[in-house]
Parts: C-alpha cells; structure tokens; sequence
C-alpha cells in the first residue's frame, strides 16, 4: 500500500499542520474511546490473577450463562438466515405490491430501542398479555423462559442477513435463475446451485453481523429474561448482575470474554469481507476481460 | 418441433408488450423476431421458453398445448443476452448443468455427460476452456459456452436472446455465420431476437418484424426487404427516403412525378408518403432530363465501391440520400451546389391515414 497523499502533488494536498493535526485528533479519538476501555476490562479481569480470571467462568451460574447465549443465537441465527434468504429473494427476485412497505418493516428492529421490542414481547406473551391465559392453560412458558429470549434475541438481529443480501440479489438479477430453469433444474435445484453460491459471501458476512449482535444483546433480552441466575440470563444479563454485585473482577473477566468474541466476529468479518468485494468484482466485469489463452 | 402461438397478448402494467399476436412456425426454420426496443420481440421469445405467461392466448408446442407448461417440460434451449452462465462452475460444469439437474432415472451417467461436454466442446471450438471459469472468457466465447449449455439438453427449439447484442461487430459477423452453418447441421427449430436488421436479414430463413407488440409483417428477407407492407417495415429494414405526397383519383403526386396507386379511386385528396430505397435513386442533370423531383446536392461521398450523394429539395430541412456505384457516378460530372433531378425508379406509396408512420 502506498499513501495516496505522498502520490498527490503537492498543491493538491493540504499544509502539514492540518494533515498530521487531523491525524492526531482520530488517533487520540480511537485511543480514549476504543482502545482504553478495551485495555481496562482486560486489567480489571485479570486484576486478581489468572487463576481467580479462570474461577469465573467455572462458577455454575456463568456457564449457564454462556449456554444460554450461545444457544439464543444460534437459534435466532438460524431463524433470521431462513427468513433474510427468503425476504431477500421475494424483494429482489420480484415485483409486487407493497414490497416498499416489506422494506421498511425490515429495517424495523434498528429503529425500535430494543427496550420497547423486549415490552412489546411481554405485552403478547406475558402473564397479563393478550396470549397470556392461553398460553398458561396449556403449560407453555414464553416470557422469563428460554423461548422469549430467543424471540428477543432473533427479532433484534432481523435486519441483518437480509439487509446484506438484498443489494447483493438485485444487482446479480435474475438471469442465472432463469437459465437453471429452462436447463430443467427444480426450484430447489436452482437455489441450492446456483443462487446460494451466487450469495455464498454476502450470507456469510450477514450472519457474522447477526451473530455478532446477537451475542451481545442485552436491553431486548433484559425485558424479557427475569434475571433468574444459573437459568435465564445470559452473558451480558449476568455481567450486570456480577457488577450490581460487586464482583468486579467476575464482571470484568465476563466482559473480556464477550469483547474477545467480539474480537473474533470483527476478524472474521474482514476477512469474509475482502473475499466479499472480491466475488463483486468478478462479478461486475461481463464482457472485458481478455481471455489468458487463444484458440 | 413446430410452435404455434394464437392471439397471445400481454401487458406489464399499463404497458402493451405484445398485442393480439398469432404466429406459426414451422419445424426447423430459422427465424428472426425483429423490432426497435421495447416492441415486445423479447417478450414473445420468454412466453415461448415459458419464463412469462401470456395474459391471454395460446401456445402450442408441436400441436401439444403449452402455456402452462414448465420450462422443463418444453425441452427448450434458451441463450440469453448477457450469457447468464453460471458464474461459480467451470465451463464443463456449466454445459453438463442441464443434465446433472435431471430426476436421477432420467440422467446420464458421468461418463456419458462427459462425453457429451466434450462433443459440445469441440463443436463450439472451445475444448481448452473446459476447466475454465466464465469470467477468464471473452464475451464470444462465453456466448459459444452458453449455446453450448442450451444445446446440452437437446432442446427441441432453441430460442436466443439478442445473441450477439453485446459483441464487437467483427466477432458478431463470425458468430453470425457460425450459427447459420450450425442450424443447417443440427436443424433446430431456432427463433432469435434482434434490433439489427442486417443481422436478422443475413441470417434468418423467415423475418417477423414486430412493433408496438403487433406483428408488422412475417416473410422471407427478400419479402421483407422488396415488399414491405407498412411505412414502419419500409423504413425499419433498409435504408429509406421518403417524400411527402398527396393521392387524388388513383394516383399519388409529389414533386413532378405521378405513379397509379392501386386501390378505390376517390376525388378526395388524401395525404400519403413515398418511399423508395437510395439505391433506387437515378440522378439526371436538370436540363437533359423531366420530372421527378429537383434537388440540390449537399456532399458527395465517393470513397469505395459505393457513391453516396447527400440531397435537400428546397424547402425542405432533412436532407436524404441517393446511392449509387462509383462507376456510374463519374460520368454524371455531379458537383456539390448543382440541382439535379432525383428519378425513382422504384417508389411504394402508403396513406398517412391508413397507416400509423412512425
């Protein structure tokens, strides 16, 4: 990589001052508010040693905690795949009526403080809600249970994967769906050999960002769950329990482990996102390119 | 097999794709559904593979009804414009997709699809992309790999989109010939869709000119080209100059020239226009010659075999053309300012009226 700026002349490059004034401002941003906290959670885990940091993850209630976590989002995950897919392939592969409207509701969730999503869950299925003696005549628990947080989980999550793939749809169209047709292929056929392959990096790179809020949600969740330690609260649930609680070297060595899942989710979506451009950009050259070899 | 289309019609919205449109074409022709953009060529092409239903009509694939069917079931090739090659499977991949895709009982075995992407392969003179990509070809090669793909299944028709639309002109011309030679080998019923008439014309047994989603005329190039039925296909194929006249008792007027117009004869002036070819202009000095209609020469372009001489009659603003041989140009001692007199040889003479001229 070369500085595009060293490559400008001169004239077309601002004084010094302003270039490393600007520089500083961004670092000293980046410094105060990412990489400071980031260092203190880790000495705030570490703060009582390896050993008490490594306590804190075998405490019963932190397992379940991390359990209960993994399991909310590789349900909400799942769910939030089959539906982006299928919203994405009915916006991008048709023409209907109110497929505006269907686009709005999408981007719902990142409009609605999760709060709200969490109360709105409750008002249904909660004890006083409208499915509430329904749901409790017949024994099924919702809200303070397993599947509220997963509703919560998913319906925070929802725009993710269809949001990165609905682009990605529209601008390959419809044409090699159309071929695999008429060569005879099934409708299943033509999806799982042609068009998820065609969408194989965008899909990846959505549920990396689903997975990634998913893991972390805490205000959705937090209506919804009841708090119960060792049963339904999950990881950021129970770090704000350890911390209301003055385990702050718990707390902190909790938190760790959710910023190194962040860590990794990040790395994984820069990853997947350079192969991302890379399949655009194949894509986008139709006619140009010269063929390596002659007939 | 032979395709019977009966007063198809369809709309997008408000907008008339095709209008009414009754079609029959028999079994191994090669025909050519001609027309400007959006005249509903393409959308006549898709309702024949079967990717959009007529709203109404029907559409009979040798003698079996089949609108509803899928486009499994029609056992049609289609190419598309841009190709739409499978991006993600090699070229071998993409030619064998049409088989690998079958209901096991029906699908050959690997070896025999090998067999078979080879010998399309060899055909399309591509053996050495077989492991390729799509995106590692140039646009005529993958076209050949898309024909190829269509032809995998066996189609009983193959339909092409604008096939050659997106290629420089000297790979089109060669793709042109190419596909002629293998629809005298392999004698496919073949429809294709295209805007350029000289393509449509040097290749194509029969042309359908279509426009405002109605069929204008059906006939052989020559048909098409000598005997055009509307001010549309006169002036759509070919080059074409027209001249405003006017028809009164049987025979259209305009400059000094009178040509019968068959017909009822009325004492009623009616408008008409006349068409004639440039190179069914005949250029005579004024003096030594009478009638036809006076002009001035604007430019004359002798370079080659052929002449071209820019034309005005006074009082007009668009200028047109008169063509001939640069043999017979030199005698004529034509110089740009002379006012000549441009002779037709040949004219045709619509009514504005009964002909909507476009």
């Amino acid at each position: 990589m070369h500085s595009p700026v060293a490559d400008t002349p001169r004239h077309l490059t601002e004084p010094a001052w302003i270039r490393w004034g600007l520089i500083t401002v961004a670092c000293g941003f980046l410094i105060v508010f990412l990489l400071l906290p980031l260092t203190f959670v880790l000495v705030q885990a570490f703060r009582q040693g390896l050993h008490a940091y490594l306590q804190s993850f075998s405490d019963p209630d932190a397992t379940s905690a991390i359990r209960l976590t993994i399991i909310a989002t590789v349900i909400a995950l799942a769910l939030n795949t089959v539906f982006g897919i299928c919203a994405a392939w009915c916006i991008a592969k048709f023409s209907f009526r109110g497929k505006n409207v269907l686009i709005t509701l999408i981007d719902l969730p990142f409009a609605v403080s999760p709060v709200v999503a969490g109360l709105v869950f409750v008002l249904l299925f909660g004890a006083g809600g409208w499915f509430g003696s329904y749901l409790r005549d017949h024994n099924v628990h919702i809200i303070f249970a397993l599947p509220g947080i997963v509703l919560a989980t998913t319906f925070v999550t929802l725009p993710f994967v269809a949001r990165e793939l609905i682009p990605m749809m529209q601008a390959q169209g419809t044409d090699e769906e159309e071929a695999a047709r008429v060569l005879g292929a099934s409708a299943w056929q033509m999806f799982s050999r042609v068009t998820i392959f065609n969408i194989g990096w965008s899909l990846l790179y959505g549920i990396i960002l689903c997975s990634a809020r998913a893991l972390g949600e805490f205000g959705a969740v937090s209506v919804v769950s009841g708090h119960i330690n060792g049963k339904t609260c999950t990881l950021p649930l129970h770090i704000e329990y350890l911390y209301d609680n003055y385990q702050l070297s718990a707390a902190f060595a909790c938190a760790s482990l959710l910023c190194l899942l962040a860590l990794v989710t990040l790395v994984a979506k820069t990853l997947v996102g350079r192969r991302l451009r890379l399949s655009m950009e194949v894509a986008d050259d139709v006619p140009g390119l010269v063929p390596t070899a002659v007939p | 097999m032979s395709i019977e289309i009966q007063r198809v019609a369809k709309r997008f919205g408000s907008f008339v794709a095709l209008d009414d449109v009754s079609l029959s074409i028999p079994v191994g022709q090669l025909v050519a559904l001609l027309g400007p953009s959006g005249s509903g060529k393409t959308t006549l092409l898709r309702i024949i593979a079967g990717l959009d239903v007529p709203d109404s009509g029907t559409l009979a694939i040798s003698g079996a009804d089949s609108v509803s069917a899928t486009p499994r079931d029609r056992k049609v090739g289609f190419v598309f414009q841009h190709y739409a090659l499978f991006r993600h499977m090699t070229v071998a991949d993409n030619i064998a997709f049409g088989l690998t895709v079958r209901p096991r009982a029906e699908r050959p075995t690997p070896a025999v699809i090998k067999q078979r992407v080879d010998h399309l392969l060899h055909m399309v003179q591509l053996e050495w992309c077989a492991g390729r990509y799509p995106h590692q070809l140039s646009g005529g090669q993958r076209q050949r790999i898309a024909l190829a793909r269509a032809l995998a299944v066996q189609p009983r028709i193959l339909l092409l989109d604008e096939p050659f639309g997106a290629l420089d002109a000297k790979v089109r011309a060669e793709l042109r010939r190419w596909l002629r030679r293998l629809h005298q080998e392999m004698g496919v019923t073949t429809v294709f869709v295209t805007h350029d008439q000289e393509e449509a014309m040097e290749v194509a047994d029969r042309v359908v000119v279509i426009n405002h989603g109605k069929i204008e005329q059906a006939g052989t190039p020559e048909d098409v080209y000598n005997a055009p039925c509307s001010p549309f296909v006169f002036d759509f194929i070919g080059q074409s100059v027209s001249f405003p006249a006017v028809i009164r008792g049987g025979v259209a007027r305009f400059g000094a020239m009178s040509i019968p117009v068959p017909g009822q004869v009325s004492d009623t002036e009616e408008q008409a226009i006349a068409y004639a070819r440039p190179h069914d202009l005949t250029l005579a000095p004024t003096a030594s010659s009478e009638g036809g209609i006076e002009a001035v020469i604007e430019r004359i372009h002798a370079i080659g075999a052929l002449a071209r001489i820019d034309l005005r009659v006074t009082g007009r603003t668009t200028p047109f053309e008169a063509q001939m041989s640069s043999e017979a140009l030199q005698p004529l001692g034509l110089s740009v300012g002379q006012t000549v007199r441009v002779l037709p040889r040949r004219v045709k003479v619509f009514r504005t009226a009964a002909a909507p001229v476009t």
